[in-house]
């Protein structure tokens, strides 16, 4: 979606950010760095870099900018649960766009690639 | 509305929210299609036994996560079965196999029962989990309200896609016309065996992320202080780390 979205406003970004690089998730993207490091230290459960990026982010973005991203974040915990405990595949795995998605940031070396593999 | 005022954050939250997270409570406390209300609200309690568990933090580091020994931290109110799903659901969720799930069926833990416990428990998680994002504390799980499960499964909803029985693509008619239109995603019929599951998943969504309507906006989405690509950066990282292959 990232990449689409980047598509359809011709911005230019690098999904590398999606992997942790604060320089990458920057590009194209305002607040890209802090937005960042706020999701992976809250995915991370890192609760230190959690408060530290946390206030970074108000500082530097504003309060509604932090809670919007709080709440992207909480729910995004809730669809790898439901995509993995449920077993289902990715929808259309023959997609140009999310194959090159898959390509770039490797997600087959993901266990749960395993449910879009199977034999129906 | 009683809960979630929100009235300790240092932070405006967006009203749309707290309306959702207090509809959920009130939802979480009423019996289901195949629980009750209190063993529903026994199910949220595991869902936070389980962020400290640590035969679960043990576990995640075993090579298998299937012959390891040990006991969840847990507070005695569901089976055995139904414990150990909500915690692997919680911790260890890409290692879930159609193998274990079926093997919870001969221990009691049937599809239909299975479905909503996971639907209460990511519902569940997402909410606390906004509450951590933001350093705020957790709100206090509500009292049961009387009342039996009423085992309804749709019954179009059948095997063939994932784990589980789901509605098909066309199979949101009847009294599950309201859960989506004509075609869907994996991702939403996922929970469909429990209408409800499927309904509360939508209500939270809308507001934690976005509605059905406003994910066909790949600019600035009304109502949200950040846009599409700010969103989709910071849904990515968290499904990087989570290793969500979906």
């Amino acid at each position: 979606m990232l990449r689409v979205s980047a598509q359809v406003t011709e911005t230019e970004i690098d999904l590398q950010g999606v992997s942790g690089d604060a320089l990458a998730a920057a590009v194209g993207v305002q607040y890209g760095a802090e937005l960042m490091q706020f999701a992976e230290s809250f995915a991370l459960r890192d609760e230190e870099a959690l408060s530290v990026a946390r206030k970074t982010l108000l500082d530097t973005a504003g309060a509604s900018v932090l809670v919007d991203a709080a709440g992207v974040a909480a729910n995004f915990q809730r669809m790898v649960r439901i995509a993995d405990s449920m077993g289902i595949p990715v929808d259309d795995m023959a997609s140009e766009v999310s194959q090159s998605v898959r390509r770039e940031l490797e997600l087959t070396r993901f266990e749960s690639a395993k449910n879009s593999f199977v034999s129906p | 509305m009683d809960n979630f005022q929100y009235s300790d954050s240092p932070y405006a939250v967006r009203a749309d929210i707290s309306a959702a997270h207090d509809k959920f409570w009130q939802n979480l406390a009423r019996p289901g299609n195949w629980w009750t209300g209190a063993e529903r609200i026994a199910i949220a309690k595991e869902v936070r036994n389980a962020l400290d568990c640590e035969y679960c933090a043990n576990r995640k580091q075993a090579l298998s996560p299937y012959n390891f020994a040990g006991e969840h931290n847990h507070d005695g109110d569901l089976s055995d079965v139904a414990v150990d799903a909500v915690h692997r659901i919680i911790t260890d969720q890409t290692r879930i196999t159609g193998a274990w799930v079926d093997g919870n069926v001969e221990k009691g833990l049937s599809k239909g029962a299975y479905v909503e416990l996971a639907g209460l428990a990511v519902a569940m998680l997402s909410i606390d989990e906004f509450h951590r994002a933001l350093g705020l504390a957790l709100e206090p799980l509500p009292l049961p309200l009387p009342g039996e499960p009423d085992g309804y499964m749709p019954a179009l909803a059948q095997e063939g896609t994932g784990f589980v029985p789901m509605l098909p693509d066309n199979g949101a008619v009847g009294d599950e016309a309201d859960l989506w239109g004509d075609r869907s995603a994996n991702v939403v019929r996922a929970f469909s065996a429990v209408p409800n599951a499927v309904r509360d998943w939508i209500m939270i969504s809308n507001a934690q992320y976005l509605s059905f309507e406003g994910m066909s906006d790949f600019g600035s989405p009304a109502n949200r202080s950040i846009n599409r690509m700010q969103i989709e950066l910071v849904a990515g990282r968290v499904s990087s780390i989570n290793e969500c292959f979906y």
